[in-house]
């Protein structure tokens, strides 16, 4: 089992180093000069030479990607343009909003999407089989933002229940913290609990047809043990894959969520950087949240060995 | 043994007396009567009829837009503003006094364009590499590491990094959200080239010497299309949203041009006060991605069953 | 003569499908007393599968539907409340299953699969469990007892796994056990080792047993009492020597002659391998006449026309059949 978790950990090593490539080389990629781009429309010649020079834009393409892969890996992700702040500096300043806001997201996902999809499944074909359904291909067709406003004017709006907007940090207590975070978590939730319920009513579709499953009836097995004990771990490896997959559709949510919500996180940074074309910060955050995906995926496929003694490879 | 005494053309009066003859069991379920026609396939695949219904309706709004009773959308009335909907403004006025029913039945040409494009073009550009990947084990390797590489950036943030450098336009809104579905298309296709490859009949035709492109085409490519199909309609439905995300914060569609994206994020300003400007083309979105989606679930049951397990 | 063990009335498992209803199951009689042995034959589909999982009421509903009465130790099962049939299910009648590499889940430990009936019938505690379950594995004769009760299904091969099958069936002693063809899925010598070991546990614990099977072999060596199913229906029954000795439907005639007997062809005798042709037709129409006369050399348009009843052709031996009275007469 170690062999296998060390050949997981390894094998993330080539996909980051793909990924840190493809974001070096975005900048590249556009049509005309890297430096233009940044500098935007408004630039005058100096500001282009500035920028030229700070990107190190008149040495060869490689040495530029070894020297950045480099501070990188030291922790260095290079300067805003905008605000002439580290880039790591300002990614600590807003990481907290965004952390809370998935966790929430993701415990409130998983606490709602499985019940359902167990659920489902085991009362296939009936009409709360088909509400659940319903309410999952709704989930995965209106967008977080619509969502997210549709929440804010009832909730918070028209009911007052919730605060519309905004973000209290944790320290000043759980209960302002949870507040500012149920709606946005909802709104940011809704295409994960469709994601989940979904491969979790297919999944244990799948396994409650299995002739173990069967034996387990055979044996005077009650509902709730065939459901809990013998079907649903037997249907985890997929289920937990797609929270895995699903993760990315999480994050980028989270960059819209925070806009409705105004909750001033790393989405926020995101949409800010891309306004003001801040190439540093982009570059920044797609790696760091690309490196989240990665890590989070790289956890599921260790946590596949708890579920399943098949796998030991 | 020759019993068969009774003549042909068997008159039942003439069963012999004292004959044990079976009762005939009482049904148990009530009889099953399979329908045919259009009734009988809306029955059996009600998600793929609703679905296509709504999105033939909104195919019909997008086409046929400047006859639905719709003014400029790009009209500028500054002393019109912010009106409530009503008779005369059916969808009311935004803040710069632009209808907003004209933008909202205009913006369904941008929301139908982007993901149509998005979905043949990933779909295309996907086959082609996951076929050849498929088939060429050095291509395979090369190709799935960048593939890897790249679905491990968020498809959103990739799209948005995308368009962060490129001026924003409906065409390099398409390139990009094309670009961050590719890997997972090529990665569907390529799942589905390898198994085909174990498959009996292709190995008998590899073993009988046929030549490699007359087995991708004749027997590869056709068993290709039908989850490709499934997987077209998510990336049509998901390429919808993504453009109206990317309009919502600014880096998608040029403003000038009217999407649904675009006139939430104009509306955003104003949700608290004039909530209807962001809830119209937000319906009008929802719907049509629901479309697409119920249209998707119905195709993939119809075709198979067990494709919502690849999916 | 005392009250059979079990007695199934006129027991139909209907299923609804798009296309019709499928009575897979469709009016079929029969009787187990205590510590019979009773075969049941048939090629598949023929309903033998589904009469077993409808005693147990394995069978889902919807899309399946069981009517009729299923009598054990005289109550109705189809009566009992599903907490009741749990009380039943794996305590006083337990089944093995065709399939001893899927029939046991691969994630949990072999100990608790066994022990998990324990529990659930006798009450037993997790570490009482475990123990009674190293003494079940060790009279199935797996090796190691202790050891494997760790295990999981995967580490274990096919033999030993149809074993560790039949020690949960008999963790608590049932009083009938249903085997639903629980050696097709073994290699030979394994099988002959798995029948022996259940003839053996019969004889120790008593229990009735119903064998579904195809294998006609099987039968021969292990029922006493063998019941013909064809179409969802029973066409024959009689004691196995009778029914080996002289089969009175056309049907079980055919079933015997597609057996390929040892050494014909060293006596001389080419004899060509019977077989029946046609196949089994459509359960989701309703058949007028007897069921068996599509594929019948003699069937007549009396047999097209009208089915015929279970009649008393002999001692104990009852058939479905027009004509098999009079040719027993005749012979």
């Amino acid at each position: 089992m170690w062999a296998y978790i060390v050949r997981r950990v390894v094998a993330t090593i080539p996909v980051m180093a793909i990924v840190a490539l493809f974001v070096f080389s975005l900048l590249y990629l556009a049509p005309g000069d890297p430096a233009a781009v940044i500098a935007g429309d408004q630039a005058t010649p100096e500001d282009v030479e500035r920028i030229r020079a700070s990107l190190g834009l008149d040495r060869p393409f490689l040495v530029r990607f070894g020297e950045w892969a480099f501070r990188i890996v030291q922790g260095d992700l290079g300067v805003s343009i905008f605000t002439n702040l580290p880039v790591v500096t300002m990614i600590k300043q807003r990481v907290e909003p965004t952390l809370s806001l998935m966790v929430v997201t993701l415990c409130l996902a998983l606490s709602i999407a499985i019940p359902m999809g167990v659920i489902a499944a085991w009362k296939q074909g009936t009409t709360i089989d088909r509400i659940v359904m319903g309410v999952a291909v709704l989930g995965f067709s209106v967008p977080v933002f619509v969502v997210g406003y549709l929440l804010a004017y009832t909730f918070a709006l028209e009911l007052d229940w919730l605060p519309v907007q905004g973000y209290t940090p944790l320290s000043e207590g759980i209960p302002y913290w949870l507040e500012n975070l149920i709606l946005p978590a909802v709104a940011l939730g809704g295409v994960y609990i469709a994601l989940i319920a979904r491969i979790t009513r297919a999944s244990m579709l799948e396994v409650l047809s299995q002739d173990y499953v069967r034996t387990a009836r055979a044996k005077g097995a009650g509902q709730t043990s065939i459901l809990f004990v013998h079907a649903l771990k037997n249907a985890a490896v997929p289920i937990v894959t797609v929270v895995g997959i699903g993760f990315a559709g999480l994050i980028g949510g989270a960059v819209v969520t925070e806009s409705v919500f105004a909750i001033p996180g790393l989405g926020r940074l995101t949409v800010d950087a891309i306004l003001r074309r801040d190439y540093p910060v982009i570059q920044g955050v797609v790696l760091l949240f690309s490196f989240v995906y990665v890590i989070v995926n790289l956890a599921i496929d260790i946590l596949y060995t708890v579920f399943d003694p098949r796998i030991r490879y | 043994m020759s019993a068969t005494a009774l003549p042909p053309g068997f008159d039942p009066a003439q069963i012999p007396p004292g004959l044990a003859i079976a009762q005939p069991m009482p049904d148990v379920l009530p009889p099953v009567k399979p329908r045919k026609g259009f009734i009988g396939f809306v029955r059996r695949h009600p998600t793929m009829a609703i679905g296509g219904f709504l999105l033939l309706l909104m195919l019909c709004i997008a086409i046929f837009a400047p006859y639905l009773f719709t003014k400029d959308p790009t009209a500028l009335a500054p002393a019109l503003r912010t009106r409530e909907p009503s008779a005369r403004w059916w969808f009311g006025t935004d803040m710069l006094g632009r209808d907003v029913y004209s933008r909202v039945l205009y913006g369904a040409r941008v929301s139908l364009l982007v993901g149509f494009s998005v979905a043949i073009l990933a779909s295309v550009i996907g086959l082609f590499i996951g076929i050849v990947a498929g088939f060429n084990r050095v291509v395979d390797s090369i190709v799935m590491r960048v593939m890897d590489g790249l679905m491990s950036i968020p498809s959103i943030l990739l799209a948005i990094a995308l368009m962060a450098l490129t001026r924003g336009s409906v065409q390099n809104v398409i390139i990009a959200i094309t670009i961050a579905d590719v890997p997972r298309v090529s990665r569907l296709v390529r799942g589905v080239v390898l198994s085909l490859r174990e498959q009996p009949y292709v190995e008998a035709a590899v073993a009988a010497g046929t030549r490699t492109p007359v087995i991708m085409f004749k027997h590869i490519l056709p068993n290709t299309l039908a989850p490709l199909t499934v997987q077209a309609t998510y990336v049509c439905a998901a390429a919808m949203i993504t453009e109206a995300i990317l309009s919502f914060i600014g880096a998608g569609t040029p403003p000038i041009i009217p999407s649904w994206g675009n006139i939430m994020a104009e509306g955003r300003a104003l949700w608290q006060v004039k909530p209807y400007i962001v809830f119209f083309p937000a319906i009008f979105l929802s719907i049509t991605v629901l479309a697409v989606n119920l249209l998707g679930d119905g195709l993939r049951d119809a075709i198979d069953p067990r494709l919502a397990k690849r999916l | 003569m005392t009250e059979p063990l079990l007695s199934v009335e006129n027991l139909q498992t209907h299923f609804r499908t798009p296309d019709g209803v499928n009575r897979a199951v469709d009016g079929i009689t029969f009787h187990v007393n205590a510590g019979e042995t009773v075969a049941i034959v048939g090629e598949s589909g023929c309903g033998k599968s589904v009469t077993s999982m409808s005693i147990l009421r394995l069978i889902p509903e919807p899309p399946g539907k069981i009517a009729g009465a299923i009598k054990f130790e005289g109550r109705d099962l189809l009566k009992l409340s599903d907490k009741e049939m749990r009380k039943i299910r794996g305590n006083s009648i337990s089944m093995i299953f065709q399939e001893p590499m899927t029939s046991l889940n691969p994630v949990l430990t072999v100990g608790r699969q066994i022990g998990e009936t324990l529990r659930l019938h006798q009450g037993m505690s997790a570490s009482d469990a475990e123990k009674k379950a190293i003494e079940m594995l060790e009279l199935v004769g797996i090796p190691e007892p202790g050891r494997r009760v760790k295990e999981y299904p995967h580490q274990l091969s096919g033999g030993m796994r149809q074993r560790v099958m039949i020690a949960i069936a008999l963790a608590c002693n049932p009083k009938l056990l249903i085997a639903d063809e629980p050696t097709t899925a073994l290699d030979v010598t394994i099988q002959a080792q798995i029948l022996d070991l259940m003839r053996d546990l019969k004889r120790r614990v008593g229990a009735a047993i119903v064998l579904i099977t195809h294998d006609l072999g099987v039968v021969a060596e292990v029922a006493e009492r063998v019941i013909v199913m064809y179409a969802g229906r029973k066409v024959e029954e009689a004691p196995v020597g009778k029914l080996f000795a002289n089969p009175r439907h056309p049907y079980t005639r055919g079933l015997l002659g597609s057996v390929p007997k040892l050494g014909s062809s060293l006596t001389g005798h080419e004899e060509r391998l019977a077989e029946i042709p046609g196949l089994v037709p459509s359960l989701k129409k309703k058949i007028d006449g007897c069921v068996f006369a599509g594929r019948c050399a003699e069937a007549t348009d009396l047999c097209r026309a009208v089915a015929p009843a279970l009649e008393t052709k002999g001692p104990e031996h009852v058939a479905a059949c027009h004509y098999a009275l009079k040719e027993a007469a005749a012979a």
